[in-house]
């Protein structure tokens, strides 16, 4: 009901445009009022006072649905002594009357004959108090439902009547449209700061069992040893001092991304420079969406491509050529890994590449340089920003990827640079940490808000590096 | 007809311009004489521009664009001959267009761009002497010499202008292209072009594409009038602006069309 009522809400707002309108032109036409503004700011004046007064009571509705039905169940009447209950008990007998009122929605049973064990549990009152609750989800959407037909009916009709020649509703339509412009953009700020701040008051408690610096510099990774010392004698820095070592961690991230890298950046940009210089545009409007299908191909498909076809045959090739490489290793999710985010540079840079305007290819060509002279010295520093923007928005990619690093690298921590062993990255532990049986006093649980808020740090500080690349070394057409 | 006269820049005769199957320029045969201003005028459309990029080969890289004809560079080369590699020929005929399109690159990059691609500097302080100069001819270098390393595009209009046509000459074309040099300019900044354009001719051959009929008066000796693809006539500017021969051309530059 709660749902329905809002789309009443944007219908009427919807209906009540026109009508405002309609207001305003019959002052202009049949009363020959000047209006202080067009026309169709009287109809957008009728909207926003109807449609956000109400759509605030709506979530205002939503929002203390629960306090509602607190209010309502858990009344003097039935419960005399509701007011010394501890918090504790409160919700534990609200619980127990919701599952009820369950039982009791599902069929009309009487309750005082049978074997009905669980109602038998019961106390007189929390039956009753069960049965109010099940009508009280009936009562609250249709008392909703009402509210929300006859408020901005309401609204309207008084919204309209207000409006005169003399009202200039363009300056209050603007003032308000522009708050919900800037609203809408501070939202997006306060999450980012919210999802920093969870991550960061997590991550203090982590460093509570761990040491910062054991956490930063130590090389060696296992952090099941927490288990085990919980067990066993509870907590202590010392105990868990090798326990949670995050350079190998740290290295393996960034062995695994420069293998994708490796393999993104020089496959993707001069696919790039194909399609946007050379290919004809029949083989542009084909090729380009099917190498966009790579990036749309599920990173668990990689992952068992990784695993299952690329890793066996580059073990294959190295023991051919004498050369030790381990079943899951770093170079074989590296290369998935580069293969799905070719689409992200070639896709990207073909764009910006293309954006170059035709005058500077036509001024170059003028002055005799080739085609691959043009390309070089002219289109390519100037696209340069842009083709940044593409690798930046790769490496966060390859940064953040899991999927693949968990089915073919290992989940082992393992110190090296050697793209031929296995290796594990920063996103793979986090999931391993959170997966299972998790509790969050337990430094092993924890441990992922601190590796998310590295993560979160790293990609900031490269995005800000990104940022002051580009700028310097960004060439303006225009 | 292409004789023989080495005092002609360029010759061309018979020359068809198809873009697909619309025909662009139909049968059209001039010549440009040396160390003059030849202006082609006509309304829009009429084939001029596309009659000049014939001349440098710059619709070679529009696809559609077919062109026939005899063109003679300097009464013995043919320029759409396979022999000709195209951009020898653009270091012959440079070329300025309509909109000023400095390389986003420094100024001094932005001339120094074709001498490094053509290998004609041996020496750093040869090209910085051919850039200055080059600039120096554009009437530039007053204007920018504090500031070689400022991103050209952050000059205004005209100088960017003046800043292309260094570009060109500094690879010491013999002919250059000038389609529409001043549309995008103010008055200011036209003079100053239209005065370059005065002191080039010394040195350089000028084939200018204009919309401004005073324009083509101030600076060429030779006017060319095209329409609907048709080289209507061909003379002496001062003829062609007070008694033409042809009815057209007079409706036009008397402004009854076009």
């Amino acid at each position: 009901m709660l749902y329905l009522s809002l789309v009443f809400v944007f219908i009427l707002s919807y209906s009540f445009y026109f009508y405002g309108k309609k207001r305003a032109l019959s002052l202009k036409f049949k009363k020959n009022e000047n209006l202080s503004s067009l026309p169709d700011y009287y109809g957008y004046y009728v909207v926003l006072l109807v449609f956000f007064p109400a759509i605030i009571i709506w979530f205002f509705l939503l929002i203390f649905k629960s306090n509602f039905q607190e209010m309502f169940v858990m009344s003097p009447v039935l419960f005399p002594d509701v007011a010394t209950w501890s918090s504790g008990k409160f919700g534990l007998i609200m619980n127990k009357i919701s599952n009820l009122s369950m039982i009791v929605n599902l069929s009309e049973i009487d309750l005082t004959v049978g074997d009905k064990s669980i109602l038998k549990m019961a106390s007189e009152s929390e039956i009753i108090a069960a049965k109010n609750l099940a009508n009280f989800d009936k009562i609250y959407g249709w008392s909703n439902l009402t509210l929300f037909i006859i408020l901005p009916v309401l609204l309207g009709f008084l919204a309209t009547k207000s409006i005169s020649g003399k009202l200039n509703a363009q300056p209050i339509v603007e003032k308000i449209i522009s708050y919900v412009i800037k609203g809408s953009s501070y939202i997006a700020i306060f999450i980012t700061f919210g999802i920093f701040f969870s991550l960061v008051f997590e991550a203090i408690n982590f460093f509570r069992y761990v040491n910062f610096m054991d956490f930063f510099f130590n090389t060696a990774w296992n952090p099941n040893r927490a288990f085990v010392i919980n067990a066993s004698e509870g907590f202590d820095q010392e105990a868990l001092k090798e326990a949670f070592g995050f350079v190998p961690l740290l290295t393996g991230t960034l062995l695994i991304a420069s293998v994708a890298m490796l393999v993104a950046v020089p496959l993707g940009l001069l696919t790039a420079i194909y399609l946007a210089e050379y290919a004809s545009s029949k083989v542009r409007d084909i090729a380009k969406p099917i190498i966009e299908i790579l990036a749309g191909i599920p990173t668990v498909v990689y992952g068992f491509f990784a695993a299952l076809s690329l890793a066996p045959f580059i073990k294959d090739v190295g023991e051919g050529v004498g050369l030790p490489v381990s079943a899951e290793s770093a170079l074989a999710a590296g290369l998935a890994m580069g293969v799905m985010i070719i689409p992200f540079v070639s896709s990207l840079s073909d764009d910006v590449i293309k954006a170059v305007p035709q005058s500077l290819r036509e001024g170059s060509y003028a002055i005799g340089a080739t085609k691959s002279e043009t390309i070089k010295k002219v289109i390519l520093p100037a696209a340069l920003a842009g083709i940044m923007g593409s690798f930046l928005l790769a490496i966060s990619r390859a940064i953040g990827e899991t999927m693949i690093v968990v089915m073919a690298a290992s989940l082992r921590a393992n110190l090296t640079f050697n793209p031929l062993e296995p290796a594990t990255t920063i996103t793979t532990q986090i999931v391993t940490s959170l997966i299972g049986d998790v509790e969050f006093d337990n430094p092993k649980t924890l441990v992922a808000f601190a590796l998310g808020l590295t993560l979160f740090v790293m990609t900031l500080i490269l995005n800000i590096a990104a940022i002051t690349i580009v700028k310097k070394y960004r060439e303006k057409y225009e | 007809m292409v004789d023989q006269n080495s005092n002609y820049a360029l010759q061309t005769s018979e020359v068809y311009v198809h873009y697909g199957k619309k025909m662009a320029i139909n049968n059209v045969a001039l010549n440009f004489p040396k160390n003059e201003v030849t202006s082609l005028i006509g309304p829009s459309g009429c084939g001029k521009s596309t009659f000049l990029r014939c001349l440098n080969r710059m619709n070679d890289v529009i696809d559609i664009c077919n062109v026939k004809g005899k063109f003679l560079l300097n009464g013995n080369v043919d320029i759409y001959s396979p022999d000709i590699q195209v951009e020898t020929l653009r270091e012959k005929v440079g070329m300025v267009f309509q909109k000023p399109n400095p390389f986003p690159k420094t100024i001094y990059e932005n001339v120094a761009y074709g001498p490094k691609i053509h290998g004609i500097a041996s020496s750093q302080n040869e090209l910085d002497e051919i850039v200055k100069d080059s600039l120096h001819r554009a009437g530039l270098y007053e204007e920018v010499k504090d500031r070689m390393d400022d991103i050209a595009t952050g000059l205004s209009g005209g100088q960017q202008q003046r800043l292309c046509i260094a570009r060109a000459i500094a690879i010491r074309p013999e002919i250059i292209l000038m389609d529409e040099p001043c549309s995008a300019l103010d008055p200011i900044a036209t003079a100053k072009i239209e005065d370059l354009i005065n002191e080039l001719k010394e040195n350089y051959t000028i084939i200018i594409v204009t919309h401004s009929m005073s324009q083509a008066s101030r600076v060429s000796s030779k006017t060319a009038f095209f329409h609907l693809g048709n080289l209507v006539e061909y003379g002496e500017t001062g003829k062609i602006f007070t008694k033409p021969d042809k009815e057209q051309t007079n409706d036009y530059i008397t402004g009854r069309f076009g």
